[in-house]
């Protein structure tokens, strides 16, 4: 066997060494395996630890709300404390007017900018991209600050301000969304389009719209999910309203804010209001998850058999 | 997909001599213009509104800045005394950060190899889905579980039982109330343990299948692999999880204030009531009448908040678009057999 | 693939024989091209014995009832088309398919080691084989030096003397020593394709492997770089025996002491249909179909 120079003391012939690795991997062997089974069990442990919040939650939110839902409870406004018949109706209605708003103002905008960034890659669209990945970063009690020293201040406390502020929390995620969509479009298709003699706009909403539909549905749908359940941008924004409110201008309430107004609250009842209220919102946040997903699944599928 | 595009495009069968007249007609009616003018529009709004917010701002907190300068980040929240500053609740943020970071990194680090590389796939799946459904709750019904649960057993097991621990007692004196920074440390490490999870186990699971059986040829276990060859690997994603996180710990507003005990002066243990940023905000805000300087100073609180948020959320993200290190890519591409994983592919950029 | 079924193959497939012919007649013993060793059956113990090993995952049958007797020492390459189960027979020698939902049945003794016996440890097994994949795969977050020793430390190795000399001992069988001994710090991925896979081979040869599975080492190299791959392979047989899988003809006739030709059977699973000597492999096969095959691929 060869015999190696070594700078390290004497030499050691390729043989004996491969004896002394033979034997320390079957010395070691046993601790390394006991060291990857101690590792895999503590895994494990995290896993749990990650899991007993959801599962606790989950298990309180359906304990503790299900017993306070009921169909007054859906349509009635609150009662003072005592008083029967107590219901978040009108809360339910102001997430869906503020929320609904807030996509009427966010998605084109995120269209619009989106598109802005796809099409002219260099400094200007790298500027719009500093600017959601900044605004993504930011809290959402600065956007409810912002909204409230904007529109607060000028028109008052409004459902309106509430909708701004809920699409300046989205607008961002949005326009990542559709960037992230809109890119994963082949630039065959864009020149397959433009060589056969297309304007951009027909190319853009006949090629790239169409092929990137599927992802720009998930990623606005997404940003609306994380939307409903935002307290903080309304806290400030919207008051709360104890009556159904239609009207955008005039202050209204929303569910998280109804869960923070009955939460802090001692009397057992509100604790129930904040329970149940928490139920609704967040079936409701699942099932804008959920369709966020599988309307993305159904467009795709369409895509494919046309 | 290419000729269902083109044929959508065509508008028609092809040779159709009504074509050429449509184009022409549809250029004539300027669809171009307005179609850049929606464009340059979508991206001024955007512009315009994350102006209007640094602006609104700044010109709402100019009287507290002003009048406390430099100052606010050390001087404490005492409106007796006309004093607006932020550094209490500076600490309060950075504290209940960091100790929620400690918690939920090695938690949240755990779950993701167990779910990336030592569980089975078929068990990894579904458990994956329930830790990443944890980040759709909202945060208030969060909060609701931290304040109306979490409290009760904090005051009555927990921090008794933290202040029975030898060492560890050291950071747990004061009576256990319950609310304290401790309990927001945990509603936050909780609140991000979701972003952890997801981000890290999906760089872990971007670690090249080859480079995972060059580890198990070379004799590793299956725990050798995952911590010399896998994390190693995703280290740059974990890095950029982490980073994230800590962003959305610091700006979480409403959950911190329903458990965190509200207190404006320094906090002297885990277990003392405090505040941070947020909490003093979603507080101190509706308490200030329009126009003092206290409303200014509340306004000035966003302003710290945002610029440390920003800060950290840059950091995030530009770890997380960070490309490969320059170093020429492992051999020549091609081949790309079973074990062969493509280059990560860079952003197709699209020009016209 | 088939010639018959072409209407030139005929002349082609002669051209190509006579062209394998004159490289192998070359200097009347082909010497250059096959090593003169004693031929496979007469080889002392072998290293490897495969026996009616089928590797399948799931419903798909990759390859078929192989048996097969490596001859220590000996560089051994198996050859064939794309899909015919070469490379799950490389991998079911150091129980590689574990992790990948492979099932393999049949036996492979490592020396008189059961390789898929009930107490036997796959991490024993393959730190007894060594293994180099298709692309060179350095671990990218580990320097050159520790990719070298990173095979010991898997292995329980601590002894800092032990590493150094052990490393330097397989970079310099690996050619690689004079290249890397200043950048032994630096990036593995630093290095260029060829020397990376020399770095692989020198990271698998750091464990001081009885056998040497490679695994188309050259598929993603440039001529150049292949070449000194390949002179390498004829000098690691000093130390070890090695189990190449190749496609390329030249390659195994170029450094392969004996041959295994796997091919497709009818129901598209893959077999090993003829094994022995190189020289004896291309000149004259036994089988019509690994003539067909020989003579077909080649050119």
């Amino acid at each position: 066997m060869t015999t190696v120079p070594s700078a390290l003391g004497p030499p050691v012939t390729a043989s004996w060494r491969r004896e002394l690795v033979r034997q320390q991997a079957r010395r070691r062997l046993e601790r390394r395996r006991r060291l990857g089974r101690v590792c895999t069990t503590l895994c494990v442990g995290a896993l749990c630890l990650s899991l007993a919040p959801l599962v606790s939650l989950v298990f309180y939110i359906v304990a503790r709300g299900l017993p306070a839902l009921s169909l007054g409870f859906l349509v009635h406004t609150p009662t003072p404390e005592g008083i029967p018949g107590n219901g978040i109706g009108n809360s339910i209605v102001g997430t869906v007017i503020v929320v609904g708003l807030a996509m009427v103002m966010a998605v084109p905008v995120g269209l619009a900018a989106a598109l802005f960034v796809v099409e002219r890659p260099g400094k200007l669209s790298g500027v719009v991209r500093f600017v959601a990945d900044v605004l993504t970063g930011t809290p959402s009690i600065a956007i409810g600050v912002f909204a409230y020293a904007l529109l607060v201040l000028t028109i008052g406390y409004s459902g309106l301000a509430g909708s701004f502020a809920l699409a300046v929390l989205m607008l961002p995620i949005m326009v990542r969304a559709n960037e992230e969509a809109m890119s994963t479009v082949p630039l065959d298709l864009w020149e397959a389009g433009l060589a056969l003699g297309s304007r951009r706009p027909r190319v853009v909403r006949s090629v790239v719209l169409r092929t990137a539909l599927p992802g720009i549905v998930t990623g606005n749908l997404l940003a609306m999910a994380r939307a409903i359940g935002e307290t903080a941008p309304l806290i400030f924004t919207i008051f709360g309203s104890q009556f159904y409110v239609f009207r955008p201008t005039s202050p209204m309430s929303a569910m998280p804010l109804t869960i923070y107004d009955n939460a802090t609250q001692l009397y057992p009842s509100a604790q129930q209001t904040a329970w149940g209220t928490a139920f609704v919102l967040l079936a409701l946040v699942i099932v804008a998850s959920v369709l966020a997903r599988s309307w993305a699944g159904y467009l795709n599928r369409k895509a494919r058999v046309r | 997909m290419t000729p269902v595009a083109t044929a959508d495009l065509c508008a028609g069968p092809a040779g159709v001599p009504g074509i050429r007249q449509s184009l022409e007609r549809n250029r004539l009616r300027g669809n171009g213009r307005l179609y850049a003018g929606l464009r340059w529009g979508g991206a001024a709004v955007f512009g315009v509104v994350f102006v209007a917010l640094v602006v609104t701002l700044l010109q709402e907190s100019a009287a507290d800045l002003g009048h406390m300068g430099i100052s606010i980040l050390w001087r404490g929240w005492r409106p007796a005394v006309g004093e607006y500053g932020a550094g209490v609740f500076i600490v309060g943020t950075l504290l209940t950060t960091a100790v929620a970071l400690a918690l939920a990194i090695p938690v949240g680090l755990g779950t993701s190899l167990l779910l990336a590389e030592l569980a089975p796939r078929w068990l990894a799946a579904p458990l994956q889905a329930m830790v990443e459904f944890l980040a759709a709750v909202p945060s208030i019904v969060v909060g609701l579980w931290g304040l109306i649960i979490l409290n009760p057993l904090f005051a009555r097991d927990v921090e008794p039982f933290l202040k029975h621990v030898p060492v560890l007692d050291a950071l747990f004196h004061g009576p256990p109330l319950g609310a304290s920074i401790l309990l927001a440390s945990v509603v936050l490490a909780i609140m991000i343990l979701p972003t952890i999870v997801a981000l890290s186990r999906l760089s872990m699971a971007g670690v090249p299948l080859a480079d995972r059986e060059a580890g198990m040829a070379l004799a590793a276990t299956r725990w050798q692999v995952a911590r010399r060859v896998v994390v190693p690997g995703a280290r740059r994603g974990i890095r950029a999880a982490v980073t994230l996180a800590m962003g959305r710990a610091m700006g979480e507003a409403i959950a911190v204030t329903m458990v965190v005990g509200n207190n404006t002066a320094l906090p002297h243990s885990l277990l003392s009531p405090g505040s941070t940023l947020g909490s003093a905000i979603v507080n101190s805000f509706s308490e200030a009448l329009p126009g003092t300087l206290q409303k200014s100073g509340v306004v000035a609180l966003v302003v710290v908040l945002l610029a440390i948020s920003v800060v950290v959320n840059a950091g995030g993200q530009l770890l997380m678009r960070a490309r490969t290190p320059p170093v020429p890519p492992r051999g020549p591409a091609g081949g790309g057999g079973a074990s062969g994983n493509p280059p990560a592919p860079a952003d197709s950029e699209i020009r016209l | 693939m088939n010639p018959v079924h072409e209407p030139d193959g005929a002349a082609r497939a002669d051209h190509t024989t006579a062209t394998l012919a004159t490289h192998l007649a070359q200097d009347a013993d082909p010497a250059h091209l096959v090593t003169p060793r004693p031929a496979a059956g007469a080889a002392p113990a072998p290293a490897v014995t495969l026996e009616d090993v089928t590797v399948s995952f799931g419903q798909h049958v990759a390859v078929r009832q192989a048996s097969l007797a490596l001859g220590a020492n000996r560089v051994t390459a198996l050859v064939g088309p794309s899909g015919c189960g070469k490379t799950s027979i490389l991998r079911a020698v150091n129980r590689l398919h574990d992790h990948t939902g492979g099932t393999v049945t049949g036996t492979v003794h490592l020396g008189d080691l059961d390789v898929y016996g009930a107490g036997t440890s796959p991490e024993l097994v393959r730190s007894r084989v060594g293994m180099v994949f298709q692309r060179p795969n350095p671990f990218p977050t580990m320097s050159v030096f520790d990719n070298v020793v990173s095979g010991l430390r898997f292995n329980g190795v601590r002894s800092k003397s032990l590493l150094a000399e052990a490393g330097e001992a397989a970079l310099r069988q690996a050619a690689l020593w004079d290249i890397v001994k200043d950048r032994l710090r630096d990036p593995a991925l630093r290095l260029s394709g060829g020397q990376q896979q020399r770095l692989c081979i020198a990271r698998a040869l750091a464990v001081e492997p009885e056998v040497l599975l490679m695994d188309e080492p050259c598929s993603s190299l440039d001529p150049v770089a292949t070449g000194k791959i390949e002179t390498l392979i004829s000098e690691l047989s000093a130390y070890v025996t090695v189990v190449l899988v190749t496609h390329n003809m030249f390659q195994a006739a170029r450094v392969a002491d004996d041959t295994a030709v796997f091919l497709l059977g009818d129901d598209r699973v893959g077999e090993l249909v003829e094994f022995g000597s190189t020289a004896d492999v291309f000149r004259s096969p036994k089988e019509p179909r690994t003539q067909a095959y020989v003579t077909g691929h080649i050119g």
